[in-house]
């Protein structure tokens, strides 16, 4: 995670307020003890060293090298009329390169790759989730390697990043991610809303005792000429027959403008990838600092995130050739170093611990039932 | 809910005339009208567009427009009376012409637009040209043509069809010879001789009834109006009466309305009005045009729609705003995207109270980059309070107190050093105590607390009327005398399309006192303009003998 | 009620439309001073090309000390520095004219309004707003812009209507074009006429459409009679303007010479152009007086007009760099002077994309190939500016350059020292190469009749 250290913030509104200045400027939307935020970026954090130290072997090999590894070079000149077809064309046969022709990322059990190349660095981004200093299995959590934060801070739990830290796709500005958050700044679909109740109006960045609720919206962002967000719109709530859809909530605080939360299982939307799921992070944790405008906030998001629904996705996405990713070695990488919620029967591990950088615009939340909004 | 205000507004304004200012003719005290000499105003491309939708309907395209009229004394109404139309400008107007009659004779508008069908539409047909030419003409020309003007709108029709070979062709051929014609283009005070007093003049009840219908309604008189006019109704008191209540309980009311704010609030600075898109990102062109939208649909529920004391326009927390709006005023909206306008009542504590904190006051009276405490007190003074603003000294060095690195952080602190110089100082003394009132709100009109770090300190007094921030500010122009007798002035200013001289000072005495006992409520002082006979009265005009074809 | 039909406008009439309130004293009678035209005969078809009159208009000055060398007295040379380096390349086609004065007579030098008006009308504005007497393009154009289709065309490149600096009155000043795409609509949009197209067919449409404009714009001597007398003169103008729409259809009647320097011009492309959103930052006020200079010369050359003005930025300075808060005109007032430096930096960048803004202007008209020469050796385009120093808004000295040799009737390359004399000696001495048989121009104390015989051929 980029370093979010508590800092001394010089308090905007508590300044207004001790000089007897009107504080409607940021005050008006937390007069009814809440703030929103509406969340744009979303991104796996990975930490990259200058030198690819963390992958010393080198990044893993894609699905389409492995396949063209693996035919013949009459082959090859037939798939590609001998050399002319670009790369692009050759993804349908790479892809479908099961014994019958089965599509090897919907069904990755019908070959044996070579396995993929993971994390080896010492270092990562992250939180330490699981509250052991050494990675050891507990009732929730399997045996697992421990990372140092780069800010020296140990015990840092990130299997996901080291599942796939060396794939090209997932390298900072990776695609796959790229073109999800894309998707959702046009598509309107994924957002997510964090609604902070119970903030200390009379000093919004220093309240005890704060409840986050997370919501979708259905409106769409709001944009400038250039297409960046926009802070204080207005979004509503999405909710189905009635009933606030998503709606999980957190307990927090927030001290000189960050906000931490306790630990708890929260269902978000999220889109990429030309595909919409809604995830539950178990035991998720938000980490958010609010800028001192209360305009912006940066943060993140840690929790286990369920390696099904992880590879489900990489398999359904379509131009698996930005991913780069190779399906059958990563379903058995990723199940491999899961290192949350053993499965009751297998007692293997069905979820990868994991950090997500988030930035969030501040946001009015409308509800339904209420036609009232907070910010 | 268009529909539902309008009905409100119905009631409202019924309610109002049998309860307030049902006044008879103008005997209630009103001085004798001196009378001005007759005026030729070139329409307003306001005028222009509301014309041609009125006359051949919405579906008809106006794209393009005439030069914009300028200012002149203060007001575009006196700007139209002097307004010439040059090469550049005819040729504006000549093309839109061809659009506009292109339009109207298509197959898909004829139907509607002619009152006729001819016999063989590959012909001329003098008939149906001449139904056709006499209907609409007489709404172009707010009068009956004359039988020469309709000789020539026919022959024109005539010799288009031959040419075209289709008599519908031939007929936009003499609609934009109408379309382009002095009698179109201006407005003429035409007048005759008073039958009820001797050796006087006054306007023809045409004339009488374009006046009422581009104040009452910015557009052309409608057949009815044309009517009242023919039958002579306008020249009596209760014609007149009838007619004003019936445009006045209309809801194209609010066009003339708005068109006398548009001009009274200088709305034209919304046309190139530019804001930093770095700087200010929420403030798109839609906010422009939103923001412009805003202050008129405040003034038109405020004044008309609720019938409200004029000056709380200056204090009202209630206003309409859209998604984007509500981004630069940092409020919830329900619908936050679209052109959904939805009410809102800004909470207290919240600067945002009265039309000076809107937008479309606020970020207009300001640079592209930043606030303008003199650029906003200048535009109250003269906009609003009527008072003149005497420009800015030739030769002044303005570095030592806008140099921006210089240890003044606040405007008012750059500005305090900018009236120690005495050359100044005498007119930002004017400008700058008020124009700092409005400090919270940055050049976007988004409320701040602080400048480059230091708290903004937006106290100050209005010619004696001390104020704390924003919303005090309003409170102070609210209890101004001159925020009151101003907008009377304006708008006799407006009506006539001209400064009252001396003689029209008992006038505008009268108005504003009347305007005060009727609670400063906007509709009655307009419906008092429209009867009183200083509305239509005429001097002889300043003319020589016409000499256009002999003088050496 | 008779209508007076057709309705040919009288040429006295018509005239005097044309000079309301020019301050220009006229030697000889109008009719016989008519086309003086000195141009060189073009080999290919034996016309003779004609000399043409454009304006420039950039806003806030110059920096003295940093742009052109002052000198004591006239001669062959400019010394252009840092601020005006762009110019260099055009030494030999320009004229530049330092230190000639603006007297007030007493009256008020309304900031950013007084210089521009003096400069063009030779008359100073007795308040904010009042254009006393008709700018020197359309005294130029009433001259020689009576044969084209267009006597005079406007163009600005701030997204500002009213920023023209050519107008006959405060009322009677056209709003300029501010779109490219506008402009091109207007130029070579379905009216022009390729002088160049083999198969010129005139459209009997025109003629029924001019003949119907004469038949419309008649009103009846009784209808006159009741006008004020200013109402009446504002009639006379209205019908100035139909008959120079008739002169424009009547152009589309004639089949045109060939013309080997005209080339029709593609549309401009809209995004690169109309960023109206923000016209006045200076990348887009740049782009868009590159695109505007390419589709006038081309006008010129295709003579469509013989007239044409155009502004680059505004007199009160609203241009301004995209994310600063403050504009050009701000700038020159809030920016202190580097003392390193010697001069506003900011500001400076400003002044310099002016000259740079004219130079590719020159250079728009030079690249077109016109007889033996280039468009700019056959036209004379005065470049004025409202101000000398815009920190402290004097209106002494303002720089004015006259370029291009018109036709080969004036000398260049020469820096002409003032020496305090009204500029309106400049706009005089231009007045006459282009032909206006003028014997003085301006009033009261900017009144001369001495034009600068050193730069006149």
């Amino acid at each position: 995670m980029k370093h979010i250290a508590p800092k001394l913030l010089g308090c905007f509104l508590g300044l207004s307020l001790a000089l007897g200045q009107s504080t409607a400027a940021f005050a008006a939307p937390p007069s009814k003890g809440t703030m929103g935020f509406v969340i744009r970026d979303w991104f796996t954090s990975v930490y990259n060293s200058k030198f690819n130290d963390e992958c010393p072997d080198g990044l893993t090999p894609s699905y389409d090298e492995i396949w063209w590894r693996g035919i013949s070079r009459e082959e090859r000149a037939k798939i590609t009329q001998n050399g002319l077809n670009p790369p692009l064309n050759r993804l349908p046969y790479a892809m479908r390169r099961g014994p019958k022709g089965e599509n090897v990322c919907l069904q990755p059990d019908v070959v044996k790759d070579p396995p993929m190349r993971v994390i080896e660095g010492k270092y990562s981004y992250g939180a330490n989730i699981d509250g052991t200093t050494d990675g050891r299995a507990t009732a929730k959590t399997c045996k697992h390697e421990k990372f140092t934060h780069p800010d020296g801070t140990p015990g840092i739990d990130n299997q996901m990043y080291r599942l796939v830290g060396c794939i090209y796709g997932w390298r900072k500005g990776g695609l796959p991610e790229a073109n999800a958050h894309e998707g959702r700044g046009t598509s309107g679909l994924g957002m997510i809303l964090v609604e902070i109740t119970g903030v200390n109006d009379k000093d919004p960045r220093n309240s005890d005792n704060v409840t986050i609720t997370f919501h979708r919206s259905i409106d769409q962002f709001a944009l400038d000429g250039n297409g960046k967000p926009l802070p204080y719109s207005s979004y509503n709530i999405d909710t189905e027959n009635g009933k606030n859809r998503y709606g999980d909530k957190l307990k927090g605080s927030i001290k000189n403008g960050v906000l931490t939360t306790d630990r708890g299982d929260v269902r978000v939307p999220y889109y990429g990838g030309y595909g919409f799921m809604h995830p539950a992070i178990k035991n998720m944790a938000l980490h958010m600092e609010i800028a001192e405008d209360g305009a912006t906030a940066t943060g993140q998001v840690t929790g286990y995130y369920n390696a099904d629904e992880f590879l489900y996705w990489v398999g359904g996405m379509v131009g698996h050739a930005t991913t780069a990713a190779d399906c059958p070695a990563l379903h058995v990488a990723a199940r491999q170093l899961a290192d949350g919620y053993p499965d009751p029967k297998t007692g293997e591990c069905t979820h990868l611990s994991t950090a997500i950088d988030i930035k969030a615009y501040s946001a009015f939340i409308i509800h339904p039932e209420q036609k009232s909004a907070s910010r | 809910m268009a529909l539902q205000l309008n009905v409100i507004k119905g009631l409202l304004l019924s309610g109002v005339v049998a309860l307030g200012f049902g006044m008879a003719g103008c005997s209630d005290g009103e001085p004798v009208a001196k009378g001005a000499p007759p005026t030729m105003r070139r329409l307003s491309n306001e005028q222009y567009r509301n014309v041609i939708s009125d006359i051949f309907g919405p579906q008809i395209t106006v794209a393009g427009q005439g030069d914009n009229l300028a200012r002149a004394d203060g007001m575009i109404a006196i700007g139209s009376r002097m307004a010439r139309i040059t090469p550049a400008g005819f040729e504006k107007f000549y093309n839109l012409a061809r659009l506009i009659s292109t339009q109207v004779v298509s197959p898909a508008n004829r139907d509607s637009e002619f009152p006729c069908t001819p016999a063989d539409p590959k012909v001329a047909d003098d008939t149906c040209a001449k139904q056709f030419y006499a209907k609409v003409g007489r709404l172009l020309y707010r009068r009956p043509l004359t039988t020469a003007e309709l000789d020539e709108a026919v022959k024109a029709a005539n010799e288009g069809a031959k040419t075209k070979g289709s008599f519908y062709a031939g007929a936009a051929v003499g609609l934009v010879g109408m379309l382009t014609s002095p009698q179109f283009l201006f407005i003429v005070d035409e007048t005759e001789p008073d039958p009820d007093h001797a050796g006087q003049q006054r306007l023809t009840a045409y004339a009488k009834a374009a006046r009422l219908s581009f104040l009452l309604w910015n557009s052309t008189p409608t057949d009815d109006l044309l009517t009242a006019a023919e039958k002579g109704e306008l020249h009596k008191d209760s014609g007149l009466e009838k007619q004003v209540d019936r445009m006045m309980a209309s809801s194209r009311l609010d066009s003339g309305v708005r068109a006398f704010f548009e001009d009274f609030l200088r709305f034209e600075q919304f046309d190139t009005l530019e804001k930093d898109a770095t700087i200010y990102p929420a403030f798109s062109l839609k906010v422009t045009e939103d923001a412009r939208e805003q202050v008129l649909r405040t003034m038109i529920d405020h004044l008309i729609t609720r019938d409200a004391d004029y000056r709380e326009l200056f204090t009202t927390r209630k206003t309409f705003v859209t998604g984007p709006l509500a981004r630069i005023y940092r409020i919830p909206v329900t619908r936050p995207s679209g052109n959904a306008w939805q009410p809102y009542e800004f909470p207290e504590g919240d600067l945002h109270a009265g039309i000076l904190t809107q937008i479309g006051f606020a970020a207009v009276a300001s640079h592209p980059g930043r606030s303008s405490p003199t650029l906003r007190g200048r535009a109250m003074r003269e906009s609003l309070l009527c008072q003149k603003v005497p420009d800015p000294p030739g030769d002044v060095d303005f570095s030592k107190f806008e140099d921006s690195d210089s240890p003044n952080r606040t405007a008012r602190e750059r500005l305090t050093a900018h009236r120690s110089m005495e050359a100044c100082a005498g007119c930002h003394k004017i400008t700058d105590p008020i124009g700092l009132g409005l400090e919270n709100l940055d050049g976007a009109a988004q409320q701040r607390t602080t400048e480059n770090g230091a708290v903004i300190d937006t106290s100050g007094d209005l010619d004696g009327i001390q104020f704390k921030d924003a919303v005090g500010l309003g409170k102070a122009f609210h209890d101004h005398p001159a925020t009151a007798n101003c907008v009377v002035d304006r708008l006799a200013t407006y009506a006539f399309a001209r400064v009252p001289r001396t003689e029209d000072k008992a006038y505008v005495t009268y108005l504003q006192k009347s305007f005060a006992n009727d609670g400063y409520r906007f509709a009655p002082l307009l419906k008092r303009i429209a009867l009183s006979d200083a509305f239509t009265a005429v001097a002889p005009a300043k003319t020589e003998q016409a000499q256009l074809e002999t003088k050496p | 009620m008779s209508i007076l039909l057709p309705r040919k406008i009288p040429r006295r009439t018509a005239l005097r439309g044309m000079l309301n309130g020019a301050a220009v004293t006229l030697g000889i009678p109008f009719l016989d001073c008519f086309l003086d035209n000195k141009g060189k005969a073009l080999a290919a078809t034996g016309q003779s090309l004609p000399v043409r009159f454009g304006t420039w208009y950039w806003g806030m000055g110059h920096t003295p000390g940093h742009a052109i060398t002052e000198k004591a007295k006239s001669g062959v040379g400019i010394d252009f520095l840092k601020e005006t380096a762009s110019l260099k390349p055009f030494e030999k086609q320009i004229n530049f004219f330092g230190n000639f004065g603006m007297p007030l007579d007493g009256r008020s030098n309304y900031t950013h309004f007084t210089g521009w008006v003096g400069s063009r009308t030779g008359s100073i504005p007795q308040r904010q707003g009042d254009i006393p007497a008709t700018t020197i393009d359309l005294l130029i154009a009433d001259e020689i812009g009576n044969d084209t289709r267009f006597k005079v065309i406007d163009a600005s490149s701030t997204g500002l209507p009213r920023d023209n600096y050519s107008a006959r009155s405060a009322e009677s000043r056209a709003e300029t074009e501010v779109s490219a795409i506008a402009l091109y609509a207007r130029l070579f949009g379905p009216d022009f006429v390729d002088p160049n197209s083999g198969n010129f067919k005139p459209d009997p449409n025109i003629m029924l459409e001019k003949s119907v404009l004469s038949g419309f714009s008649g009103v009846s001597k009784a209808y006159l009679a009741k006008l004020g007398a200013s109402d009446r003169e504002r009639m006379d103008e209205y019908f100035t303007s139909i008959r120079q729409l008739e002169i424009q259809m009547s152009k589309r009647l004639e089949k045109p010479e060939p013309n080997v320097a005209c080339l029709k011009p593609q549309p401009p492309k809209e995004a690169q152009v109309d960023k109206i959103a923000a016209a006045r930052e200076m990348p887009n006020v740049i782009e868009t007086h590159k695109v505007m200079a390419k589709l006038l010369a081309m006008a010129v050359a295709c003579d469509q007009t013989r007239v044409f003005n155009m502004s680059f930025t505004d007199a009160n300075g609203n241009v301004r760099r995209p994310g600063e808060s403050s504009t050009h005109h701000l700038l020159t007032h809030a920016e202190l002077v580097d003392p390193a430096l010697g001069y506003q930096p900011q500001t400076f960048w400003f002044n310099t994309q002016c000259s740079e803004g004219f130079a590719t202007y020159l250079e728009t008209l030079s690249s077109i190939k016109e007889g033996d020469g280039t468009l700019l050796d056959n036209c004379l385009i005065m470049a004025t500016s409202e101000t000398n120093y815009a920190k402290v808004h004097t209106i002494d000295g303002i720089p004015i350059y006259l370029a291009g040799k018109a036709g080969g009737r004036m000398k260049t390359g020469m820096h002409v020292v003032g020496s305090g004399d009204p500029l309106t000696r400049i706009g005089l001495t231009a007045m006459k190469i282009m032909g206006v048989q003028a014997q003085s121009w301006g009033t009261k104390s900017m009144q001369t009749s001495k034009p600068l015989s050193e730069i006149m051929v």
